[in-house]
């Protein structure tokens, strides 16, 4: 069983794998890059993963065979077990949870693409509605407090070149993710405003660091930016929780996703790139009372999405102080003026 | 002039390169290979090739910007913040800025191009964290920094863009957020029990042993209960002490020892991996800091960093510290 360990000084949980502890051969950065071997997202060999919990298929087709246009199935090396109760415990100073979560992989086609700039809209949406189903069906869950959907793409340890993404539910709320509740419940106590709304009111007044504004989406390079090209993906009206999001409005992310990645490969020589939703956790009973009073105001979620375009070093590392070697400005102008798809 | 901006939600301070902004296509996608460079500007002989040294060690005496150096600081010649000017704080609306106003040297630790510390001396491993500490001590007098962050990346995977071994210093004008969460997080238990968390740490793991990888009379070298990287090392001084550019001659002495060694185990155990060192130290903010403890933290590069741990900084592990340490024991 893996386990969640505190770090007793700031607070980080960290996921430690316990049981099948990796060897230091086995670890140069990218020596787990396999082959093209046979994929097992491909149709035809849905026999290669585990059982499938969520698909949307051709009517009359049975899970785990083809006919199906997005799949869902768990991870086969997960970081977290789903099976469980969920312990505390302290050891001295530290405090440990066993590793309970769930791992879940979306995969985004049928078909053997790797970017997901590739797909339609129509077909970028099926998989945000996948997130959209997974979310609901864990809130259910009352062991778990986050769901994290994240994305990984092209990155040189990246095994199988087959667009997905990745679904993880946790006991605890990520760090990053409190840091930014904390900082929207701190803005909102004070201006009664969501600061997010503020500054998508200001970004699209002042213009410099939108990169596209349509359909109710909008893409900006953030002010304050940690990565060079870091672009978010806001919806224009306020909301805590993406799960809320209709068909419709799933369809118009699906479009602006997809211009956003395509600006991306075309402008940037196809960088790898990672991207992370961001939303409101589970607000279930067992969730602290109190804490989250007015969340459904003062929070809005927002898809995040880093190219990899520079190797972090120490100093950002140690300090959590990064240097941005290109002003937000000028990443904005250059993507505005990429040609969209 | 580079910037600093905050981030208005979390409170980061980010540097943004405002007046020479790398183009998109000086992003080398993931670069493996250093430029191909014919001479080195770091090695002996070619001191021309730096700006003006701010310090050397030079035990033949021999003259500034000539060979004879075993350890010597430049001016970094692309430096992410300017020595001079004045801060000038301004809100834009939302959001907080400053110039970048701070110091970045280099600190170029052998004249030998192919040599990292493990290749050295006790004794020259020494003269490289006298002149860190001498450098931080001297630039902790300059009251617009309020940290001094010594560094170093070694391969490309880390970071570093010269295949010459050097560590770097920058003087930063504010805390960065890292070392705020750690005094923020001391401070609180130090309130409550009027003890340093660090020191309580070190007493756990000298008890528990099997994270400790080696001590000597002044320092322990563990793997953290928490680490957030495979086989991530600290060193730490057994005593209290908030700030390491102040350490005594016989206190840097017994650190060169004990960071050689590691640094040999790791080099041993792990196939000469790309790393990061990072010392965290009290800041230079006028104030009190009873609760902090400076100590060294080593980042080997070998797992991959990817989306979620970017997005959410939760951190996957997958060689507890514990079956680290016990690797890094068996190599010596």
């Amino acid at each position: 069983m893996p386990e969640l360990r505190r770090d007793p000084i700031i607070g980080r949980w960290v996921i430690i794998a316990v049981e099948r502890a990796r060897r230091p051969k086995g670890m140069r950065a990218g020596s787990s890059l396999a082959g093209e071997k046979e994929c097992p997202f491909c149709e035809g060999k849905e026999a290669m993963t585990p059982p499938e919990i969520f698909a949307i298929r051709r009517e009359g087709t049975a899970a785990n065979t083809p006919g199906w246009q997005v799949r869902v199935v768990p991870s086969k090396t997960p970081f977290l077990k789903i099976e469980g109760q969920i312990t505390h415990r302290g050891k001295g100073l530290y405090d440990v949870i066993n590793g309970i979560g769930a791992h879940e992989i979306i995969v985004d086609t049928p078909q053997h693409i790797e970017n997901i700039a590739e797909l339609d809209e129509v077909q970028i949406a099926k998989g945000i509605a996948c997130w959209v189903d997974r979310f609901k069906d864990l809130d259910r869950d009352e062991r778990f407090k986050y769901v994290q959907v994240y994305k990984n793409y092209g990155s040189p340890g990246g095994t199988l070149r087959h667009a997905r993404s990745q679904l993880i539910a946790t006991p605890i709320t990520p760090k990053r993710i409190k840091e930014e509740l904390r900082g929207a419940k701190r803005y909102f106590d004070y201006h009664e405003r969501c600061i997010f709304c503020d500054i998508i009111r200001q970004e699209t007044s002042q213009e410099v660091r939108v990169v596209a504004d349509a359909d109710g989406f909008v893409a900006l390079t953030p002010f304050a930016s940690r990565f060079p090209f870091e672009t978010w993906i806001l919806p224009r009206e306020h909301s805590c929780d993406f799960s809320r999001m209709g068909v419709e409005s799933r369809l118009r992310l699906a479009r602006m996703i997809k211009k956003i990645l395509s600006k991306m490969r075309d402008g940037l020589d196809d960088p790898p790139y990672h991207f992370v939703l961001h939303t409101a956790p589970f607000r279930h009973a067992k969730a602290k009372a109190g804490y989250w009073k007015t969340i459904e105001d003062d929070y809005h979620w927002h898809l995040e999405i880093f190219p990899r375009l520079t190797h972090s070093a120490g100093f950002e590392w140690g300090t959590g102080f990064y240097i941005c070697p290109i002003a937000p400005e000028e990443a904005a102008k250059f993507l505005r003026e990429v040609e969209g798809p | 002039m580079t910037q600093l901006r905050r981030d208005p939600i979390v409170g980061r301070w980010v540097i943004v390169e405002d007046e020479r902004p790398w183009r998109p296509k000086d992003f080398g996608v993931c670069p493996h290979a250093y430029e191909e460079i014919t001479h080195c500007p770091f090695c002996a002989g070619n001191e021309r090739m730096t700006p003006p040294e701010i310090a050397a060690v030079r035990p033949t005496r021999s003259a500034p910007n000539t060979p004879g150096w075993k350890v010597r600081v430049v001016p970094n010649r692309f430096p992410a913040l300017q020595i001079e000017g004045e801060l000038d704080r301004q809100g834009v609306g939302l959001y907080d800025r400053t110039n970048g106003i701070g110091a970045h040297e280099v600190i170029i630790e052998t004249p030998e191009h192919a040599k990292d510390l493990p290749d050295l001396t006790y004794d020259d491993v020494r003269m490289v964290l006298e002149t860190y500490a001498g450098r931080s001590a001297d630039l902790q007098r300059d009251k617009r920094f309020k940290y001094m962050m010594l560094f170093k990346n070694y391969g490309t995977e880390a970071g570093a863009t010269l295949d010459h071994n050097h560590a770097q210093l920058i003087a930063l004008p504010m805390i960065p957020k890292n070392v705020l969460e750690e005094l923020d997080g001391a401070a609180a238990y130090y309130e409550y029990r009027e003890r340093c968390i660090f020191c309580d740490i070190l007493r756990q793991e000298e008890e528990e042993k099997e994270r400790v990888l080696d001590e000597n009379e002044t320092f322990t070298a563990f793997c953290p209960y928490v680490s957030r990287f495979p086989f991530e090392m600290w060193i730490m001084p057994r005593q209290h002490k908030e700030f390491f550019c102040y350490s005594a001659p016989q206190e840097l002495d017994a650190l060169a020892r004990i960071l050689k060694d590691t640094l040999t185990r790791m080099r041993r155990t792990l196939n000469d991996p790309a790393y990061n060192f990072i010392i965290h130290t009290t800041p230079n903010d006028g104030r009190e800091h009873p609760e902090y403890h400076w100590h060294l933290e080593i980042m080997p590069r070998i797992s991959r960093i990817a989306g979620l741990e970017w997005g959410t900084g939760l951190y996957v592990v997958p060689t507890p510290p514990e079956v680290a340490a016990r690797y890094l024991k068996e190599t010596k």
